[in-house]
Order: structure tokens, then sequence, then C-alpha cells
């Protein structure tokens, strides 16, 4: 899939669904946790996320499990959303590694 | 009411499709997001506590999205998306003829355009020539002219405002969604601070008028930016490069003409000539809206009723500032009236064009 501009949310939603499907609230706990607790996101962010990530094939429902009588749906990447996922985690850790040299923290850390 | 309810009774601002698709996904996540597991406490949550501001805040904000055609959304609502988006081109469009005006009337009035006639005395002039966008007596917002004095930083306000009209149009016609937003907010700032200062600190009366023109015609445009976005097809360029300079032509020099001949106050106030302009374009756009042979109309038939509204709006709140002036009262209602009736014509089409409610949205059924 050619590169597209992923904002902040949508890679860590992504992020969230690498390592396995996850429901609505587990992905809100994953990105808060992945975050440091810096990204809390409201339900209907949330959705506009999966809606936008779905159309664009990047995700898929995976299945719906009952919890406490109400209807819990899970959602996985698809193929193409993890290509998309790798390709915006190198361009990321390719920035970062751009900035902490540029801030000199690589001599820094490697000293310590 | 649970909160269960409560956050159902918020959802209602969504879209029907897009609720019948994720409605139940997201209250099960919303109230996963509340409950603790413990019956007890969860019995006094779902009992006392009501969706926060940003949660409300965010359903907010995907309805608007969603409402003006974001992806997925079903033809009618990519229908009145792109009307939105024409609305809002036309309202910047009239901004930036005034601004050129303006500009040509100032010239005008400095002697720079020797082949015209020679402008009057300057003090019957400073007070208007002071603001670029009151140079045309119809494009002054009010029924009454906004008076502004030539001292202080006004007219370069005013200036530096005409030419952030341009440069929004154009930053929105070339695809820079986020910057036109940032400069036209900070555009409508000016007339605010100015029509508060005159409220508040020079205790002048407070017309109507202009307080309609900030809301209907600088405030309503710059939240409907928000029509703007990543799925929204891109804008026809070459049309609205070209609808700068034919609309200066055609409606600008014209205006300009009356004023500088010394005719000027024989126009329409300025709602009033918006109603007369709205129902001018319903009347050319209405013979292809109703032979049913020329496909795509119906947006622009959407287009020019929310355009009617607008200015009917504009026309109803100022004629409160014609309770002493019958005469002007009655030419108000006829404008509006004149106006409404040339709208029908287009009406059917529009319906038509969001009738269809076929939705392309993919819905998330579950795979296995």
């Amino acid at each position: 899939m050619a590169f597209i501009t992923m904002t902040g949310q949508a890679f860590f939603v992504l992020t969230a669904l690498a390592d396995g499907p996850r429901h609505g609230y587990g992905i809100v706990r994953e990105v808060a946790d992945l975050s440091q607790g810096r990204v809390k996101l409201k339900i209907g962010s949330l959705y506009g996320v999966l809606d936008r990530l779905t159309i664009d094939g990047l995700i898929e429902p995976d299945r719906e499990e009952s919890h406490e009588g109400r209807l819990r749906r899970y959602y996985r990447l698809t193929r193409e959303g993890r290509l998309a996922l790798a390709e915006e985690a190198d361009l990321r850790s390719a920035t970062a590694r751009v900035a902490r040299s540029r801030l000199g923290l690589i001599g820094l850390e490697a000293a310590r | 009411m649970s909160l269960e309810q409560r956050y159902r009774r918020v959802l209602r601002l969504l879209p029907r499709y897009y609720r019948d698709a994720w409605e139940e996904d997201m209250v099960a996540t919303f109230l996963d997001s509340w409950l603790t597991g413990d019956p007890e406490e969860d019995d006094a949550i779902l009992e006392l506590c009501k969706p926060t501001v940003e949660e409300v805040a965010s359903v907010v904000a995907l309805a608007g999205r969603l409402y003006v055609g974001g992806a997925g959304a079903p033809r009618r609502y990519l229908a009145w998306g792109q009307a939105v988006r024409n609305v809002v081109l036309v309202v910047l469009l009239v901004h930036v003829i005034r601004a050129i005006a303006g500009f040509v009337f100032i010239a005008w009035l400095h002697h720079k355009l020797g082949w015209l006639p020679a402008p009057p005395e300057p003090n019957a002039t400073s007070v208007i020539a002071s603001r670029p966008a009151a140079a045309v007596p119809s494009t002054v917002p009010p029924p009454h002219a906004v008076t502004v004095t030539s001292d202080g930083i006004w007219p370069a306000v005013w200036y530096t405002v005409g030419y952030a009209w341009i440069v929004v149009y154009l930053t929105l016609i070339f695809g820079y969604y986020r910057t036109a937003r940032a400069i036209a907010m900070l555009a409508i700032v000016p007339d605010f601070v100015y029509l508060m200062a005159q409220r508040f600190i020079d205790h002048q009366s407070s017309h109507v008028g202009p307080w309609a023109f900030w809301v209907l015609l600088d405030l309503v445009p710059v939240l409907a930016l928000a029509a703007f976005h990543r799925d929204a097809p891109p804008v026809a360029r070459r049309l609205w490069l070209l609808a700068m300079p034919v609309s200066f032509l055609l409606l600008g020099m014209p205006l300009l003409a009356v004023q500088i001949s010394g005719h000027g106050s024989s126009l329409p106030d300025w709602p009033g000539m918006c109603c007369i302009l709205v129902a001018l374009g319903c009347l050319v756009h209405a013979p292809r809206a109703r032979s049913g042979r020329v496909t795509g109309t119906g947006v622009w038939s959407l287009t020019m009723i929310l355009l009617a509204g607008l200015a009917a709006v504009q026309r109803i709140a100022s004629l409160a500032d014609y309770v002493n002036d019958p005469h002007m009262a009655r030419l108000g209602v006829a404008e509006l009236f004149v106006m409404l009736v040339a709208a029908a014509f287009v009406v059917e089409d529009g319906v038509r064009a969001q009738a269809s409610a076929t939705s392309t949205s993919t819905s998330p059924r579950t795979s296995s």
C-alpha cells in the first residue's frame, strides 16, 4: 500500500491491535498505556478513527462476544494495516533517530 | 434515566446510517469505560452519572464530520457536504469581491484612478473610506453604514482583513485547508472586536444587522470550513479561480460604478442585495434544475437553498433595525418574498438530490 499520512490517533490504534484483536474499550486502555497516559481516546474520537481505518481497509471486525449482556466487537489488523503500520513505524523511528542525534542525545545515552 | 440512556440520547446526534452500524458497539465501549465490576458501585454509576462534556464533544465532532459527507457517508450526506462546501466558497467569494471593491474604491478616493470622475471632498468620504469592506454601500453590513473613524488602527486592520479573505479563498481552492481555517479564524476576530467595542465601550446603539452579518457571513462559514476534510473531493480549481474576476466584473464593478457616479443611495441595503442576488442565482439555475435532462444539478440546487436560508435569516434579523421605517421594512419583506418564490423553483431538484440514501458505508460486520 502506498504511504498515507497517518494521524497520531490512528497510529496508536493500529499499534494497539498489532499483537492481536481487541474490543473498543481494550483499544482505549491499550492506547492509554502505550502513550503513558498522554492519549485518552474519547469514544466519539475512537469510533471516528475505527470507521476511517475500516474504510481504508487497515482494520476489520474480528468477532463479537457477549459481555455482561452487551455485545463486544473485536477488531484486528488486515494485511494492509500491518504494512501501513510497519511503514509508519519505520518513518517515525527514523525521524526520532535523527531528532535524538541532532539534539546530541545519542552520545549522552551511550555515556550513561 | 440511566447512564446508558443518556449516552444513547447523545448518540442520536449521529446520522441514522452510522448509528445502525456502530451504536451498540459505541454504547458497550462507553459503559466499559465507566463500570468497575462492583455491582453496588456500578448501580450508582448507571443511576447518577452523565456523559462528560468531552465525551459529548467527541460525538458532536464526529456527527459534524459525518453530516458533511465524511468517508463512507450515504449519497445524501455527500450531496449536503458538497452543497455546504459550495456555500462556503460563495460566501468567501463575496468577501473577496468586497475586499477588491474596497481597494479599488480607496484608490479612487486617493486619485489613483485618474480616468474616473473625481471623488467628492475628503470630509464627505473619510469615514466610509477608512473601511475597505464598506466601500460599496450595498456591501455595508448593517442597514445603517458602520461608521469607523479614520483614526487609530482600524483602517489598517480592515485592509489586512480584506487581504486575509483573499488568502483564505485561494488557500482553500489550492487544498491548504488547515491554513485556510487558521487564517479565517483570525479574519473574523476584528469585526467581532469592533462590534463589541461599539456596543460596550462606545455605548452606541446596537443594530441587529451588523451582528447578523458577522454571525451568518463570518462565523457560520468559518465553522462550515470543517466540511473541507480529507475525504472531500478537491475543489474545482479552475471554476472557482475564474469565478473571482468574473464575479468582480459582473457584480463588483457595476456596484462600484453606481457608487462612483454618486447614485449609491439608490441601491438596496446589504441584506436586500443578498436576497436579490440569491433570487437571480435561483432563477438562472432553475431551468437546468427543472429540465431533468442535466445530471448533477441537485448539489447546486441544495447550494441555492442553503444560500436562500442564510439570506432569509439575515433579511429577517435586519428588519428589526427598521421598526421606525415602514417603507424600508415593507421593501425588506418584498425582497424576502421574491427570493423565497425564486428558491421554490429549485427545491424539488434539491430534494431529489438528497432523497437517495443508499449507504455506501463500510459496515463493520464481523467476519470470522
